[in-house]
């Protein structure tokens, strides 16, 4: 499973990384970073409910 | 427990389930949802889809995973508490657990002969696109979050506007300083502010096309739109026994009476002064509906809520984060850049135990705000 993270739609509220801080991150400027290219299976579960969570739809995720 | 209805269509509900799924509950979860579309976020609607950038594509969540029933277009038209069943259109749907996620819906102010225009569902932020898209006036009746990012987009997109309300926009929200600024900037922008005293009177049929205020004073506008506040989605559960005031009564732990819980805008409490209290935001809806679901499979074991208290807005340029008590009271103390350079980092009412944080335009993420506010910060506000 795949998360894509459109960085240009995050706006920082940090959701995602509260959810699953093993998956999601901010920067420095509070955006959205991605830990793992591929999300390892152990993970996935979390790394969806990090992504259902966001506000602004700014993560989807892929098969 | 074997099988857990949940009805709603929004964060709440989804949280629900999402929260049920993460407790490794096993049963049967139908979700009821009257609407067209799977669940989306509504944040957008006032931004990127009323700027006609965005669709439904761009604002629909992560759906949920096969194993769940989502049965959109289906309303909750009653609930028999006793036979633990929910009443639909397509036939009643028995529960051995409900969570109530039915939200709320905008607040009108208008006649029944008006085609009020409002802002809560994807339609109406569609239709309210298309108007716009028309229009070269606006008026905007309400300046709290909502009207005030409304009146924002219309603003970039090249439109006379103005909003009208009781009080000065967004002071009760933000707090004077923060509210102040936000409005300054807003003005700069060319956006004119009428406050009136008393409630104003839409003007014009189908659609207003102007208001009255109770001075008999006289705004036009190509487009009238009320943002004036939501109403608990309640109607449904009339006759059902459960406890409704504003909102559907939760206990500290989301619970509403045996095998029933409630999360999200539908949701009233009390405060420690013994006040009814709803919290309609996206944070909230997520952190009662994760406090329903677990009080729903673990009852008394399960964690008591404690609201996070975060908000935020973005409008004209100015991404607004806001942690802790609202309406901050008087000057802040400046913890980093100023308000007046256009990034701020600010803090109520001094900076050893900050009751309130802001972040005007600062990079800094809600998890490092709370932080920054004094323990214990939790008021005595329940569920
Ligand atoms: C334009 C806009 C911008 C916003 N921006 C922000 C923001 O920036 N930050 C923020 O924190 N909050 C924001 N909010 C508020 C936020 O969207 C709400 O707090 C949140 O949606 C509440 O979620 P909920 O699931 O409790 O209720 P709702 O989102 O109201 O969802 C309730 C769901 O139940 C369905 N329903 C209702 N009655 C029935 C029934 N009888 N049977 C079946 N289904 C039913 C509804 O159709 C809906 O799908 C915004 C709201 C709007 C309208
Ligand atoms: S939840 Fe969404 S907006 Fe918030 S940090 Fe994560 S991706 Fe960004």
């Amino acid at each position: 499973m795949r998360i894509v993270a459109d960085r240009a739609r995050c706006e920082g509220h940090g959701l995602c990384a509260d959810v699953a801080p093993e998956v999601y991150e901010l920067d420095d400027d509070a955006i959205v970073v991605l830990l793992h290219e591929t999300v390892p299976p152990e993970l996935e579960r979390k790394a969806e409910g990090g992504a259902r969570v966001c506000p602004v739809a700014a993560l989807r995720v892929e098969a | 427990m074997r099988s857990v209805v949940v009805v709603g269509g929004s964060i709440a509900a989804l949280t629900a389930v999402e929260t049920l799924r993460m407790a490794d509950f096993d049963g049967r979860i139908t979700v009821l949802s009257d609407e067209d579309l799977p669940p989306y976020t509504r944040v957008p609607l006032s931004k990127g889809v009323l700027a006609g950038r965005e669709t439904a594509d761009d604002v629909v969540l992560a759906p949920l995973s096969d194993e769940v029933d989502l049965h959109l277009r289906t309303p909750a038209t009653g609930l028999d508490t006793d036979n633990r069943v929910v009443l639909t259109p397509a036939g009643p749907v028995r529960y051995d657990g409900l969570v109530i996620a039915t939200g709320a819906r905008a607040r009108r102010i208008g006649t029944a002969n008006q085609a009020e225009r409002v802002l809560r569902s994807y339609d109406e932020g569609l239709r309210l696109r298309d108007s716009l898209a028309q229009a070269s006036s606006v008026l905007v009746v309400g300046g709290g979050f909502l009207g005030m990012e409304i009146a924002s987009t219309a603003r970039a997109l090249g439109k006379d506007v103005t909003v009208v309300d009781l009080a000065p926009p967004l002071d009760r929200l933000l707090g004077t300083a923060v509210g102040g600024h936000v409005r300054t900037v807003a003005a700069r922008a060319g956006v004119r502010f009428v406050l009136t005293h008393g409630g104003v009177r839409l003007l014009g049929a189908p659609f207003p096309t102007g208001v009255e205020t109770a001075d008999g004073q006289r705004f036009e506008a190509d487009l009238v739109v009320s943002a004036v506040g939501d109403v608990p989605n309640v109607e449904w559960l009339a006759g059902s026994g459960l406890p409704v005031a504003g909102g559907v009564l939760v206990d500290e732990r989301c619970r509403v009476s045996p095998h029933v819980v409630a999360a999200g805008d539908v949701a009233v409490f009390t405060t420690g002064d013994g006040a009814l209290t709803r919290i309609p935001s996206w944070t909230n809806a997520v952190e009662q509906a994760r406090a329903a679901a677990k009080a729903l499979l673990h009852g008394d074991d399960a964690p008591a809520y404690r609201p996070s208290r975060y908000s935020w807005t973005e409008q004209f340029g100015l991404d607004v984060k806001m942690v802790g008590a609202g309406d901050p009271q008087g000057e802040p103390v400046v913890l980093d850049g100023s308000l007046d350079a256009g990034r701020a980092l600010l803090a109520w009412p001094d900076a050893t135990a900050p009751q309130t944080v802001v972040a005007v335009n600062h990079p800094t993420p809600p998890a490092k705000l709370k932080r920054l506010l004094a323990r214990p910060a939790m008021e005595a506000a329940a569920c």
